[in-house]
């Protein structure tokens, strides 16, 4: 690193990183009309990497897109100053890898069964396609627009059979189990769970699949077991209701009722998810349309914290592994350090949280139509909205 | 010299000789006049004519008087003979004629002859001596009239008749002269003669010419001012006997005029009747007519403006400038290129090594022509410019960046793809909204994601959706052509869907009231059909506006007919629709609840009357100015409407403060088709056929001292303008700052902040 071109002035620079690939701790004299392509040159060379990997950097909080020069001037940073630069593996742009076409709007993705994605739609049906975009199973669950879909994680003895969880409009979210082994997949609504008087807005479960929470727009959030209950919890209300109930739903849908209500909410509850990991086991989060975001206990039912955005109605909700992270986006997904958001204008975009000026990248799903959903597993990123649902592959994130 | 002038001095003279003798005391003064005139003989020819002239009588005085005027006339000074000479000249008046031939030849005088007794005509005696003919008179220079500083180095001073020369009389020195001056006393009357170069006493006429000028006089003597006048028409005898005009003498000559009297018998009434009044003593002339004009303050009008001055000349113009100022070849070419009133300046700068090498200048003619149309055309009078600071002009208001928030941008768009949508309404809890179009479809959508959950077909327009802003009960009421329909939304809980239906469609009916309105309840299970229906009368057309009380049982609905009974009041809970107005002036264009009191908005083509539901009478009748109104909206706390007009007005009504608006806004450029307060936050928008939505901040005071606050915040683009109508309602979304628009594209837009 020492032959480096005397003419053009330098920069004393140190590199970090929280990728594999590290440099030693050392000052580098970087010319300042390098940019990003110099700079992943620069570590590719140093590292003798075998296969070049590009690399992006972040100064101050910010992924470096002009000279150093450039930015320098733009920032007011003294000559002497040493800069602390951040690299990481860049992102390739995303790729569109499969269309999957629907009738009806796709209010939900999931991509957590491995090689297939479960898409829920307006018309009230679960869909679950493979990768082969072939349309695995259609079951109609709700007579209402589906909101949410999530996939409850299953016990490892529990191989053949899957439960889906799903909130709708018609006040009830339902547990479907599907069975994917056997030659025609199969799927069989097994319980319904019955609480709120809004139309619910989402669901989800927690890492084990023992529980379950539901949002909804009357302002509740409903703590709910996955287990199938042996007989009906709730009695419906009215004889006139139950007639008709009768026509439309079997009778071996068991009625469940929640085992707790999260109650602090003011205004609709736009999603309520559990907290990841072990060491904040037995947390909850929810953000809704009182521009709030809560801290929940969910054994004890208290709101343990309130975060107050004012005039920010907050739409949804996702966690970083070390936090929570809420958007106005209609839909967020989250990898490690970036976040995938999609908007109504049909554009995904993906972001880095160390630098929030603008988004890494951008790819425009659909022209004027809605993006209502999008979920990110690996290198997959599902995205369901107005025109069905796209799958995109994101190459190079974490 | 005049000439008579010198002849009264020979006359004087004359007498002098005679009475030489005895005037002993004279002598030396006579004896001077004496010796001038024996050099001045040249004249006693004039002498001759004087005596013949003027003193013709006179010359008689010598020989007749002449002893006994001796005594008179000796010592008086030669003045008083003038005068006396005078004065026998105006007694004589018939020999004044005789003054003017004069000098020709002596004049015959007529004399009555003492012995005769007879006239008889008497010539001057000639005395024949050698003197007598005046050719014949000594001239002792006969040079003529010539410069006589020729002869000045010469000892004499010219020729005589005989070409002898006439000596130089001979000149004292200085001393000399002096001693004369003392001695002589008639030397301050002497004059130097240029032809005889020397001193000579001036004669008694040339004296009184003199003394005649220096008092402004005439000159001449015997020039009489004040001469008598002749009468040649007045007086005895000399009148004028016959008329110049053989006409007779008009009667009006000494006859009283009869016209004349009338008109000023006619202006004596009129003073006697007063009609004619005196004019009184006007201000002006009880000014004071006298005053101090220094003690008035000085005039403030201002001075005269200076002429524009004259651009000073720059280092460039200087004959020898510096080396920077001189154009380059290319700046030279470029300047010779340009049109003279293109150029930047009117000359190039041009170095001469010296100020002697500098030419003409060639501009001179030119430069002055333009300076004198400069000062042509400079103004004459100095306006005085008004510093004043646009800013500080405008009202102070609150920037809009501080008013967040307020919605900016389009969030989503909900198409209708047939017609126009007309008509929209947001349900209490924020969540839903149902849009009408004028093909009769209802769309009832989520405000979130704009997907539609529900669709009603009425199959004929909507005019109007309102939802119902009770709480435990949940529908939508719908109001087409002579029909208003009440829905029942999907996807309500069990109990909430109860309540409904037993409000709207209850088990046991109320009693019927006399009404002309028929309320017609279908089957509760009908889910895609209205639960209720009201039928309002024949012919009353579509239902432009419906508007619900805040307890949500009562329901007023305006109708597009002109006919009375436009205006329809429906109770729910009685199943009751009854006319609030039995006669109500113009067309309701729209009727509101008060939020909080018993009051009733009626707004008609102009006015807009509030009324009291329970005492059931008119308490005002606000004017807004406006020609049609279109819209109207009541501020939440009930004191402030404002009132919209298809004249693009907006006028904001405080109800506590005046009849008349508040404000008035102009800020569309078409009509405006609605408005909307927001109900908890202070933002209102108004909406227009341009296809703009406008939001205004409006903050309003509990204080009656302060003002509402009005600020506009936004104008939100997005709805097309189609068949001339743009966004025709516009609602806020309950609890959050959104709002919705319908426009005549068939879009229905949500606008977030």
């Amino acid at each position: 690193m020492a032959s480096l071109p005397s003419a053009v002035p330098s920069h004393p620079v140190v590199f970090t990183t929280q990728t594999p690939y590290t440099l030693p701790s050392q000052k580098f004299m970087i010319p300042l009309d390098w940019k990003r392509y110099q700079l992943s040159q620069l570590i590719n060379k140093a590292l003798d990497l075998p296969k070049p990997i590009p690399f992006d950097f972040l100064v101050h909080g910010e992924i470096l897109r002009t000279s150093l020069l450039e930015w320098r001037t733009e920032k007011g940073v003294g000559e002497e100053d040493t800069l602390e630069i951040e690299y990481f593996e860049s992102v390739m742009p995303p790729q569109r890898m499969s269309e999957l076409p629907h009738e009806d709007w796709v209010s939900s993705v999931s991509c957590r069964i491995p090689q297939h994605f479960a898409t829920a739609s307006y018309d009230g049906h679960l869909r679950l396609f493979d990768y082969s975009q072939n349309l695995v199973l259609d079951a109609s669950v709700h007579q209402s627009p589906i909101t949410s879909v999530c996939i409850v994680p299953s016990p490892p003895s529990d191989t053949e059979s899957r439960i889906l969880a799903s909130s709708s409009h018609d006040l009830t979210a339902c547990l479907t189990r599907i069975y994917l082994d056997s030659e025609t997949p199969t799927a069989s609504t097994v319980a319904s769970l019955h609480l709120h008087t809004s139309p619910l807005s989402s669901i989800s479960t927690d890492a084990s699949g023992s529980h379950i929470l539901t949002s909804s727009w009357d302002g509740l959030i409903g703590v709910w077991d996955t287990s199938i209950p042996d007989d009906h919890q709730v009695n419906l209300e009215r004889g006139d209701d139950r007639k008709k109930r009768r026509k439309t739903v079997p009778a071996n849908i068991k009625r469940k009722a929640p085992i707790a209500v999260l109650k602090s909410h003011t205004a609709r509850v736009s999603k309520a998810i559990f907290a990841a990991g072990e060491p904040a086991k037995g947390k909850a989060y929810s953000c809704g349309f009182d521009s709030t975001v809560r801290t929940w206990d969910v054994e004890s039912g208290v709101c343990m914290n309130t975060i107050n955005v004012p005039e920010r109605p907050m739409l949804d909700l996702t966690e970083t592994p070390d936090g929570t992270f809420s958007s106005l986006h209609p839909r967020t997904a989250l990898g490690k350090n970036q976040v995938v958001t999609g908007s109504y204008d049909g554009v995904a975009r993906l972001w880095d949280l160390r630098s929030t000026k603008g988004a890494v990248t951008s790819f425009r799903v659909w022209d004027g139509m809605k993006v209502l959903a999008v979920d990110w597993v690996g290198d997959v990123v599902g995205i369901g909205g107005e025109g069905g649902m796209e799958v995109w592959r994101i190459a190079g994130g974490s | 010299m005049a000439v008579t002038g010198l002849g009264k001095v020979r006359n004087k003279r004359k007498q002098e000789e005679v009475e030489e003798v005895e005037k002993g005391p004279f002598a030396g003064a006579v004896d001077l006049e004496m010796h001038s005139e024996d050099e001045v003989e040249d004249e006693d020819e004039d002498r001759e004519g004087d005596d013949a002239s003027d003193d013709g009588d006179v010359d008689e005085f010598p020989e007749i008087d002449a002893a006994s005027d001796s005594d008179e006339e000796s010592d008086e000074e030669e003045e008083e003979e003038d005068a006396d000479d005078l004065d026998e000249e105006d007694t004589l008046d018939e020999n004044s004629d005789a003054d003017s031939d004069l000098h020709i030849f002596p004049k015959s005088k007529k004399v009555v002859s003492n012995i005769t007794g007879q006239t008889k005509v008497v010539y001057p005696e000639i005395e024949p001596d050698y003197d007598s003919d005046s050719s014949t008179e000594d001239d002792p220079n006969r040079v003529g009239n010539i410069p006589m500083h020729w002869y000045d180095d010469l000892p004499h001073l010219g020729y005589n008749i005989n070409g002898k020369r006439v000596l130089r009389p001979a000149k004292g020195d200085e001393l000399d002269r002096f001693l004369q001056t003392v001695e002589d006393p008639n030397s301050w009357t002497t004059a130097f003669d240029k032809n005889t170069q020397m001193d000579k006493p001036l004669s008694a006429e040339e004296l009184d010419i003199i003394r005649r000028l220096q008092a402004g006089e005439n000159p001449d003597a015997e020039y009489d001012p004040y001469e008598p006048t002749i009468e040649w028409f007045t007086g005895k005898g000399k009148e004028e006997v016959m008329p110049l005009s053989s006409a007779p003498e008009p009667k009006r000559r000494w006859l009283p005029s009869k016209w004349e009297k009338q008109k000023i018998m006619k202006i004596v009434r009129a003073i006697r009747q007063g009609r004619i009044v005196g004019s009184k003593p006007t201000a002006a002339d009880k000014k004071q007519q006298f005053y101090a004009i220094w003690n008035e303050p000085p005039s403030n009008q201002p001075p005269p403006l200076p002429a524009p001055k004259p651009k000073l000349p720059t280092n460039s113009e200087s004959y020898n400038p510096p080396e920077e100022y001189l154009p380059t070849e290319e700046e030279r070419k470029q300047w010779e290129n340009t049109d003279p009133e293109d150029r930047e300046r009117d000359y190039l700068p041009y170095k001469y090594p010296a100020l002697r090498l500098v030419p003409a200048y060639d501009q001179f003619i030119k430069q002055r022509f333009n300076r004198q149309l400069d000062l042509y055309l400079a103004p004459r009078i100095q306006r005085v410019k008004l510093n004043v600071d646009p800013n500080s002009l405008l009202p102070k208001l609150p920037s809009p960046n501080s008013l967040r928030p307020f919605p900016n941008y389009k969030s989503l768009q909900f198409m209708h793809t047939k017609a126009r949508v007309r008509c929209l309404s947001i349900s209490p809890d924020g969540a839903w909204v149902a849009s009408g179009d004028e093909s009769g479809v209802i769309s009832l959508w989520e405000v979130n994601v704009g997907r539609e959950v529900k669709r009603w077909n009425l199959g004929s327009k909507v005019g109007a959706i309102e939802w119902c802003p009770r709480l435990d009960a949940c529908f939508l009421v719908a109001g087409t052509e002579e029909r208003l329909h009440f829905f029942i939304p999907p996807n309500i809980s069990p109990a909430m869907l109860t309540a409904t239906q037993s409000i709207l469609a209850p088990a046991t009916l109320p009693p019927t009231t006399q009404s002309s309105i028929k309320w017609i309840s279908t089957s509760g299970a009908a889910e895609d059909g209205p639960i209720l229906t009201i039928e309002l009368p024949s012919a009353s057309g579509l239902s432009r506006q419906l508007t619900w009380h805040r307890k949500g049982d009562y329901l007023a609905s305006v109708s597009s007919s002109e006919t009375q009974g436009s205006v329809w009041m429906h109770q729910i809970s009685r199943r009751h629709s009854q006319a609030p107005f039995k006669k109500i002036k113009g067309a309701v264009q729209m009727v509101l609840f008060h939020p909080t009191k018993p009051h009733f908005f009626v707004a008609t083509q102009r006015y807009v009357r509030l009324y009291n539901l329970a005492e059931q009478k008119l308490l005002k009748t606000l004017m807004p100015g406006i020609k049609w109104i279109s819209s109207m909206d009541v501020h939440p706390s009930g004191d402030h409407i404002i009132v919209g007009g298809y004249d693009r007005k907006l006028c904001w009504f405080d109800l506590e403060l005046s009849e008349k608006p508040y404000k008035v806004l102009r800020y569309h450029s078409r009509a405006i088709r609605s408005l909307h307060f927001h109900p908890t936050y202070p933002l209102f928008a108004s909406s227009s056929d341009d296809g703009s939505i406008q939001i205004f901040h409006a903050r309003v005071y509990s204080d009656l001292m302060t003002d509402p606050l009005i600020v506009p915040l936004k104008i939100l683009r997005g709805h097309d303008v189609q068949e001339g109508l743009g966004v025709l309602q516009i609602k806020w979304v309950n609890k959050q700052p959104w709002l919705v628009s319908a426009g005549a594209d068939g879009s229905v837009s949500l606008w977030c902040s």
